[in-house]
């Protein structure tokens, strides 16, 4: 870290970091130049600018949480110092994208190399919630078959449609949060369209972490069912899957 | 300076097509002996690797190798104008710094399109090695992966000795699609070790729909949970290979 560097140092300190991928962290004054799907111009002031280990930058104002100036990862970098001005630019090739960072002061300067394999935990959304369902249909009970999902039943869409061990159909609605009295009506709502075509015996079950008391009453009345689900359940069910990069197969197998 | 002549416009626009896939501003470099691409799409999960050498073309002039990066569904727009038998006539107006597009048969017609900044980018060749090796027809290939859409997004390759089974599953639907060796579809393989790994069926299905176009026969190469290389056997003299990063699991 360095507390007032000259542009000369500054500028060594950021090509190292840039090409050893390091996190760089530069506080200044500074002004910015966009130009790509729009243009846009900040004029002169102090702020945070940090370049990330995946090729990302961030300029960063005094006040709030979200950066003025940004560019997504993989991006390039340019680094110079000309008439005591260091700049630097990070191009993004497609779509054709450049910020440019002009200092005339620099504070602190500093590389870092940070490790974090962290991971970071979501727990399910409501789609998430049908997809654990019919991965594992025993999370709503004991010999539940779906059938379909989202499915279209006018005024709208069912989440999950299957059958139940006795061969009852079973409308379920999913909610992430406590379900309130809209969810159960709704629920009755599909289950009266799905009735008026089939005439057989239609279970509704309303799943979701937990529920309203006025709403238990409302359900039996109903003659609904509720089902404790909980979205972390569902969330461990999910086995994620995604895409890797293929750079990351660029490089040597045995390094 | 260049001008490339094609005499098979049919081939030309496949062949664009082909690249289109993955490539929306494409950067072409051209030198004395060949017309060649590298580039990646823009999520950065799959790549082209193009070249024609220019026995290909029926007139190839180029006096010193230059790069040329164009926006590819706009050529294609204009390829797309061309009867099978005309021929296509690519080159630069240094002046202008524009690219002619001129297409002779029954009429002639001069287009010119823009040329853009070219990309300083080098896209590297995945250093990998391979376990599975199979030789099929690309359009048997179309067609499993046009089965396994059926009920996914992504398939799952895996391959022995003896067949290469693609296996997708769906929330609802599942599918297994096998390949005997020697069949009619699968010519050759050879498998070092079993291997499987998991792909993204829109790229798959995008990346073969258009490259069958231009070729009959592609070798097909992987290992567990490692790219797969496409290369698409060309009449002539050229290349066309695709590489697609796998789908891992994670906890």
């Amino acid at each position: 870290m360095l507390v007032r560097p000259t542009e000369a140092e500054a500028e060594k300190t950021a090509k190292d970091a840039i090409f050893q991928r390091k996190t760089l962290l530069i506080i200044g004054n500074c002004w910015v130049h966009y130009l790509g799907r729009a243009r846009s111009k900040l004029e002169p002031g102090e702020r945070i600018v940090i370049i990330k280990a995946d090729g990302s930058l961030l300029v960063h104002r005094p006040v709030g949480y979200e950066p003025v100036n940004w560019q997504p990862p993989g991006c390039i970098f340019h680094v110079q110092t000309k008439d005591d001005v260091f700049e630097v630019r990070a191009v993004r090739q497609k779509p054709r994208e450049s910020v440019k960072v002009f200092f005339d002061k620099i504070y602190i300067i500093s590389a870092l190399s940070l490790t974090d394999s962290g991971q970071f935990t979501l727990y399910a959304s409501e789609e998430d919630m049908h997809k654990a369902i019919l991965l594992k249909p025993s999370l709503l009970e004991e010999d539940f078959k779906p059938i379909s999902y989202e499915k279209k039943v006018e005024p709208g869409f069912v989440d999950v449609y299957g059958v139940d061990k006795k061969g009852k159909l079973v409308v379920v609605e999913v909610k992430r949060k406590t379900a309130g009295k809209e969810a159960a009506l709704q629920l009755a709502k599909y289950i009266d369209a799905i009735k008026a075509k089939a005439d057989r015996e239609i279970r509704g079950i309303l799943a979701a972490p937990n529920i309203a008391k006025d709403v238990q009453r409302l359900l039996a009345t109903l003659g609904l069912e509720f089902k404790s689900l909980d979205p972390r359940k569902c969330a461990e069910v999910l086995k994620k899957t995604k895409t890797r990069k293929l750079e990351a197969f660029f490089e040597d197998e045995t390094n | 300076m260049f001008k490339l002549k094609v005499s098979d416009a049919k081939l030309l626009r496949d062949m664009t097509t082909a690249i289109s896939i993955l490539v929306d501003e494409a950067t072409f470099k051209i030198d004395p002996h060949s017309i060649k691409l590298r580039a990646m799409d823009p999520s950065r999960v799959a790549m082209v690797d193009f070249e024609w050498s220019k026995t290909v073309f029926e007139e190839y002039i180029c006096t010193e190798s230059t790069k040329m990066c164009i926006n590819i569904s706009e050529l294609l727009k204009l390829l797309k104008r061309a009867g099978k038998d005309e021929v296509v006539e690519l080159s630069l107006d240094e002046k202008t710094g524009r690219l002619q597009v001129k297409i002779t048969g029954k009429y002639t017609r001069n287009f010119t399109m823009p040329t853009l900044e070219a990309s300083e980018e080098e896209v590297p060749t995945p250093k990998l090695t391979f376990n599975v090796r199979a030789k099929a027809t690309t359009g048997g290939l179309s067609q499993a992966i046009e089965d396994a859409q059926l009920v996914s997004d992504h398939v799952r390759i895996e391959a022995d000795a003896e067949k290469i089974v693609f296996n997708a599953t769906g929330d609802l639907m599942g599918a297994t699609i096998s390949l005997q060796k020697g069949s009619d579809t699968l010519l050759d393989l050879e498998a070092k070790e079993s291997s499987k790994a998991t792909f993204s069926l829109s790229y798959l299905s995008e990346i073969i729909k258009a490259a069958a176009a231009t070729s009959d026969i592609a070798t097909i190469e992987f290992s567990t949970d490692m790219p797969i290389k496409l290369d698409f056997q060309q009449a002539k003299e050229g290349k066309l290979m695709f590489y697609l990063a796998p789908r891992i699991e994670t906890e």
